[in-house]
C-alpha cells in the first residue's frame, strides 16, 4: 500500500519529504504525526522576483532577487529586503506606493499563504524557482486587498483563525485564550518559530466533548480559476464513522468521479480521514486550503 | 444562529417590502447553492456641502455568513471617477462619529466569500449575540440586523420595514 501511494506521489512531486508525509499517515503513530507537522512547517519555495519592465527607470537593469520563503508564510512578511533591492530602480514618486506581485499576469493575493498560491498557480505544472513580477504602480484594487503594513496581515490572520475556531469549537478556544496567546500564535508564524507556534496552536487542534472530532472542518476548496467554495463539512458520516476525503468529494461533487485535491504540493490520498487532515495539514490560519487538480 | 433557509425566507420578505416602497433591494437567489443567495442594493450618495457636492456610487450586499451562521453586511463605495473609497473615507461619511480604532475594529477590507473580490465587510463576531438579544422583538431578522449596522454607514432604513404587518 505504501509503495503504491509512493509511486502515485512520485508522479506529482519530486520532494522526498512530501512522500514521507503519506508514509507516516499510513503508519499513524504519534511520533510520526508530529514529524508531519514539522515537515509541513519546514516546506520552502525558491522564488525569483523580477521588477516589471515598465517600472525600471534606470539604464542599468536590476538583477533578479532570489529568496527561499516558507510555504506557510505570507508575501508581505518576506518581501522587505526584496522591496529595498528594487526601490532604487523605480521612479522616486512611486517609492511609497503599494507594492504588488503577479505571476503570468495574474495578481497574487497576499492574504493567501504562499505555498497555497503556488499550488493554485503551478500545481499542475511545477516551475522552480517560481518567477514573479514586482510592481509599484497600477495597483489592481478590484482584485487585491490593500496591505499598507504588517498589522493588516496580522488582523487578517487572526480573524481567519477565529473563523476556523467558530467552525471547530463554536469559537470557544479562541475566546478563552488570553491576548498573549493570540500574540504568541502570530509571532510564532511571523518569526518562523515552530515550537512557539504549536505550543498554542495545539489547543486549537484539540477535540472537545464526548465525541472525537471537530464540529465542522474548516476547509476551502479552490478551482484553478481561483474560485472558492466553502461548505459546512462534518468530520463524521451519518453513521458516526470517520469521513474520508473521498466521501467529502463525492458529497460536494456528486457528478464528478475521481476528484483529486492538492495541498502543500501533495495530492492527498482519497482515503485520508478529514479529521486527521484538518489536524495535520491545515495552514497556520487553521483552514485546509485545497486545490482541485 | 440562523440557517441559510431562515436567512433566505427573511430576505424574500424584506425584498417584498422594498419593492412596495421602491427602496431598490434585489434578491439574487442561487439555485445550486442556497448559501450563496444574497440581497443587494445599488444607490448614489451625495456628500459635501454647498457648491462642493460630489456624487458617490454605493453597492450594499447582505449575505449569509456560513461559518458564523448570521447575516453579514458588505459594501463598496466609488467616487465619481470610479476609484474605490478607502476605509478612512468611509469612516468620515459615517452618520455617527467614531474614532478610527473603533471603526477599523468593526469594518475591514476583506475578500468577499461570494465574489472573491475586495469588499468592506463588518465583522460577524458580535452579530450573533446582538441578534439573539433582539430576535423575539421583531418579525424580520434582516430588519433587526440592518438596524444595527446602518448608523455606521450612509444607508437609510425607511420606517416601513419596521411596521407590524411584516
Amino acid at each position: 500500500m505504501v509503495k503504491k501511494i509512493e509511486g502515485l506521489l512520485k508522479k506529482y512531486v519530486t520532494i522526498d519529504i512530501l512522500i514521507d508525509i503519506s508514509k507516516s499517515r499510513l503508519i499513524g503513530t504519534m511520533a510520526n504525526d508530529r514529524e508531519v507537522l514539522r515537515e509541513i512547517w519546514d516546506g520552502k519555495l525558491p522564488i525569483c522576483f523580477q521588477l516589471a519592465q515598465e517600472e525600471i527607470m534606470e539604464i542599468q537593469q536590476p538583477d533578479p532577487f532570489y529568496v527561499m520563503v516558507p510555504r506557510l508564510s505570507y508575501f508581505p512578511l518576506v518581501t522587505d529586503k526584496m522591496k529595498r533591492h528594487f526601490l532604487r530602480y523605480i521612479s522616486q514618486e512611486n517609492a511609497d506606493s503599494e507594492m504588488w506581485l503577479d505571476y503570468n499576469g495574474q495578481p497574487l493575493k497576499w492574504h493567501y499563504p504562499i505555498g497555497f498560491l503556488y499550488d493554485l498557480c503551478c500545481g499542475n505544472d511545477p516551475q522552480l524557482p517560481w518567477t514573479l513580477t514586482v510592481h509599484f504602480t497600477k495597483f489592481p484594487e478590484d482584485i487585491l486587498l490593500h496591505c499598507p503594513n504588517k498589522d493588516v496581515v496580522e488582523a487578517h490572520y487572526m480573524s481567519t483563525v477565529k473563523e476556523a475556531d467558530v467552525l471547530k469549537h463554536r469559537g470557544q478556544v479562541m475566546s478563552t485564550m488570553q491576548k498573549k496567546d493570540h500574540n504568541q500564535l502570530w509571532l510564532g508564524l511571523q518569526n518562523d518559530k515552530f515550537d512557539q507556534f504549536w505550543a498554542i496552536n495545539r489547543r486549537l487542534m484539540e477535540s472537545h466533548g464526548e465525541n472525537e472530532g471537530f464540529k465542522h472542518i474548516p476547509v476551502k476548496i479552490y478551482s484553478d480559476d481561483g474560485l472558492c467554495s466553502q461548505r459546512l463539512v462534518s468530520p463524521k458520516n451519518n453513521d458516526g464513522s470517520r469521513k474520508t476525503l473521498q466521501q467529502m468529494t463525492s458529497e460536494l461533487y456528486p457528478d464528478k468521479t475521481d476528484v483529486k485535491l492538492r495541498t502543500h504540493g501533495v495530492i492527498i490520498p482519497a482515503e485520508t480521514p478529514l479529521q486527521w487532515l484538518s489536524e495535520h495539514l491545515s495552514y497556520p490560519d487553521n483552514f485546509l486550503h485545497l486545490c482541485l487538480c | 444562529m440562523i440557517t441559510a433557509e431562515e436567512f433566505l425566507t427573511a430576505a424574500k420578505k424584506f425584498v417584498l417590502i422594498s419593492n412596495k416602497i421602491c427602496d431598490g433591494w434585489k434578491l439574487i437567489e442561487n439555485e445550486w447553492d442556497i448559501n450563496q443567495s444574497y440581497i443587494s442594493k445599488e444607490t448614489f450618495i451625495e456628500c459635501g456641502v454647498g457648491d462642493d457636492v460630489s456624487l458617490l456610487k454605493a453597492e450594499y450586499i447582505i449575505f449569509y455568513n456560513l461559518s458564523y451562521g448570521v447575516p453579514s453586511f458588505s459594501f463598496n463605495i466609488w467616487n465619481s471617477s470610479g476609484m474605490l473609497l478607502s476605509l478612512e473615507d468611509v469612516r468620515q461619511l459615517s452618520f455617527i462619529s467614531t474614532n478610527p480604532k473603533e471603526f477599523y475594529s468593526i469594518i475591514t477590507q476583506q475578500e468577499h466569500p461570494l465574489f472573491q473580490r475586495p469588499y468592506f465587510i463588518m465583522h460577524p463576531c458580535h452579530t450573533e449575540e446582538l441578534l439573539t438579544s433582539l430576535q423575539d422583538k421583531t418579525a424580520n431578522v434582516i430588519v433587526t440586523f440592518l438596524g444595527l449596522v446602518t448608523p455606521l454607514i450612509q444607508l437609510k432604513l425607511p420606517l416601513e420595514y419596521g411596521l407590524k404587518q411584516l
